[in-house]
């Protein structure tokens, strides 16, 4: 099974990788930034001790000395076991959120080299099998949680019920094409509704797609190439065939980084279509005076804060644009910021696929208690956030410790609720 | 061999064989980097790449290594950040900006340069000394350290600490006579590198890599590297 681990070590690693794990002075000072590690103490969290594999699979194989330690019988080959350590601190313990790349003082991008070894473990067989039956699940009916085309029409449809609003169905010529989250079908059908009318009332043209419904790609979480590629392609037939001009990505993260950073790469032409976000479509919608506000609507005594996911902040760049429309709803007053915010916004616990791993719960709610920990020091009612996983994970890590006076809200929910229609 | 034989050795023949295996060592480390082949990025920039490379190695070079951007981080891990930042500074000054040291790099390259007052270096030598003795201390007990750490790790550590020492000694002539510690100091320095390029202190050259990258990488999505 190495075998696999090393040949998708050995196809990943161009100058891009080898000159970063060349790079390392193994100052562990990425350790203080990972939630994992600072939430439990344990050494074998620090982000580049995940790397370790890809690093030690490179210098045998890469390396002048490596090679003639190898030939001395200095080197341990990998073996199955390690490959099977290393996805215990790889898979249940990062949530990929990329917090050390900004501390490490050379700058290495850690979280995209234990994306590698993930897919390197991947390949090996060693998945957690939580994350791996989604990974089937989707590849099989398309969304992790095994809703088929269906379901998703009936979901579409009940929008007529719910809010009055005919949701666009593979519409040709529309200018955006959005897609959705897994989690919004299974757990907040209300997004679509709400956004459904904050789409009407801002004059969007726009459709969805039973074929490109889904942005959720497991094939990103677990590294599995073939399966993200599969998934992408689903979004990018369906985008070129309806001829749109943006794919509008809801309360997906991890799929929205896919889709705008990696999709071009994958399928080796830059998009003929632009990939956006509501973090960002919703703020330029209120900016570009589309749709209208009523900012009293929260007011309410309450204090909001943001919390930056590490995908579509942190990776995608977002993180003005939310804040402009979240202080012009709730006003500069009832904000206040976390300690760690924007670049340096601390993991909810929850990314990188830890909520389908049940072993990694324990995990999952010490780095929740670190965020919660800022939370309280602010002393903020509700917790508004872009992404549904953050979302999911901040209420269930609420519940776990117990806390019951403070709210957690999207933004799409927000703009809709204090929509002014004319 | 005495004192003097010693030295001229490690002056001459020896520099000259460990000076053509740095250079060869650390060329052959950076195309074999090189070659490994890069790809292109199609995706569209949110943000200059170029300006986030600026700001990768305005941040890499000034900032982090005292102003940490991450306060907390700073906070859980003061020596790494102050010894590992007050060591380099060290390092830069003593032997670009020390009179000797510059006198050597004039005899090498043909030309020289504006050196600091020698108590500014001899004083920036003993804070790089005492900075590596903490950063041995801290490698030995803090529990991250610990288990990124082999032997590999210390013996880097040693053989950047001893020409350290050797030309410390040799500027207060402590213990031994000037021309046993001169020929130690040179000795040592032949022997650190031949192995620079076999080690990871050739971090230093892959540094101006990972730092553009970060750059390029941060610069993409409109983010602060």
């Amino acid at each position: 099974m190495t075998d696999k681990t090393m040949d998708v070590f050995i196809k990943k690693t161009g100058g891009w990788a080898a000159s970063q794990l060349e790079a390392c002075t193994r100052c562990g000072i990425c350790a203080e930034a990972c939630p994992y590690y600072l939430s439990t103490g344990n050494p074998d969290y620090t982000p580049i001790w995940k790397v370790e594999l890809l690093s030690r699979a490179y210098q045998q194989r890469y390396t002048l000395v490596g090679k003639v330690k190898t030939a001395l019988g200095f080197n341990k080959a990998i073996s199955d076991e390690d490959v099977r350590d290393w996805s215990l601190i790889d898979f249940n313990a990062c949530s990929m959120c990329g917090k050390c790349a900004a501390v490490c003082p050379m700058g290495i991008e850690i979280n995209k080299l234990i994306g590698t070894v993930r897919a390197g473990v991947t390949a090996a067989g060693y998945t957690p099998k939580g994350l791996m039956d989604k990974a089937k699940a989707q590849d099989e009916f398309g969304s992790p949680n095994g809703d088929g085309p269906e379901a998703y029409a009936d979901w579409f449809a009940s929008a007529e019920k719910e809010v009055g609003i005919k949701v666009p169905v593979d519409v040709k010529g529309a200018d955006v094409l959005v897609v959705f989250t897994s989690l919004e079908i299974t757990g907040k059908k209300s997004n679509l509704y709400s956004l459904a009318q904050v789409l009407e009332a801002g004059g969007v043209s726009w459709t969805t797609s039973l074929e490109a419904r889904d942005a959720f790609n497991m094939g990103t979480i677990v590294g599995n190439g073939k399966l993200q590629k599969k998934l992408l392609g689903r979004i990018y037939d369906a985008a070129k065939n309806l001829g749109v001009k943006k794919i509008l990505v809801t309360e997906c993260g991890h799929g929205f980084v896919a889709l705008r950073d990696n999709m071009p790469n994958i399928f080796g032409e830059a998009l003929p279509f632009e990939v956006t976000h509501i973090a960002e479509f919703l703020p330029k919608l209120i900016d570009d005076g589309k749709i209208k506000v009523d900012a009293s609507k929260y007011d309410d005594g309450k204090t909001y804060t943001f919390h930056d996911s590490c995908k579509i902040q942190r990776a995608g760049g977002i993180m003005d644009e939310p804040r402009t429309a979240l202080k012009l709803l709730v006003g500069d007053n009832s904000f206040k910021e976390l300690a760690s915010n924007r670049e340096e916004g601390l993991c909810c616990g929850g990314g990188g696929g830890l909520r389908a791993i049940p072993e990694a719960f324990d995990n999952r709610m010490a780095a929740f208690k670190l965020k919660l920990d800022e939370v309280e020091e602010v002393d903020a009612d509700v917790v508004v956030s872009t992404c549904n996983n953050c979302q999911l994970q901040l209420k269930e890590g609420l519940g776990f410790y117990n806390v019951e006076d403070v709210e957690v809200k999207g933004l799409i929910e927000m703009v809709a609720d204090a929509l002014v229609l004319n | 061999m005495n004192p003097q034989a010693m030295l001229a050795f490690a002056r001459g023949p020896f520099f000259n064989v460990a000076i053509t295996f740095f250079i060869a060592g650390m060329l052959y480390r950076i195309a074999n980097v090189i070659f490994l082949g890069w790809s292109k990025d199609l995706s569209k920039p949110r943000g200059s790449k170029g300006l986030g490379v600026v700001k990768s190695f305005l941040r890499g070079g000034l900032i982090l290594p005292f102003f940490p951007r991450e306060k907390k981080a700073f906070v859980n891990n003061p020596i790494t950040y102050l010894a590992g930042g007050l060591f380099h500074l060290s390092l830069f000054i003593v032997v670009i900006l020390g009179a000797a040291h510059m006198l050597a790099w004039k005899s090498l390259l043909g030309f020289g340069w504006w050196t600091l007052p020698l108590p500014i270096v001899d004083f920036m030598a003993a804070v790089g000394i005492i900075a590596m003795v903490m950063l041995l201390i801290n490698r030995l007990n803090h529990p991250v350290l610990k288990r990124l750490s082999g032997a590999a790790e210390f013996f880097n550590w040693f053989l950047v600490f001893v020409p350290m020492v050797t030309g410390y000694m040799m500027t207060h002539h402590m213990f031994l006579p000037y021309e046993n510690l001169f020929a130690l100091h040179m000795v040592s320095i032949n022997i650190l590198l031949i192995w620079i390029p076999l080690s990871r202190i050739s971090h230093f050259v892959f540094y101006f890599f990972s730092r553009t990258i970060h750059g390029v990488e941060w610069g993409k999505r409109g983010t602060m590297p």
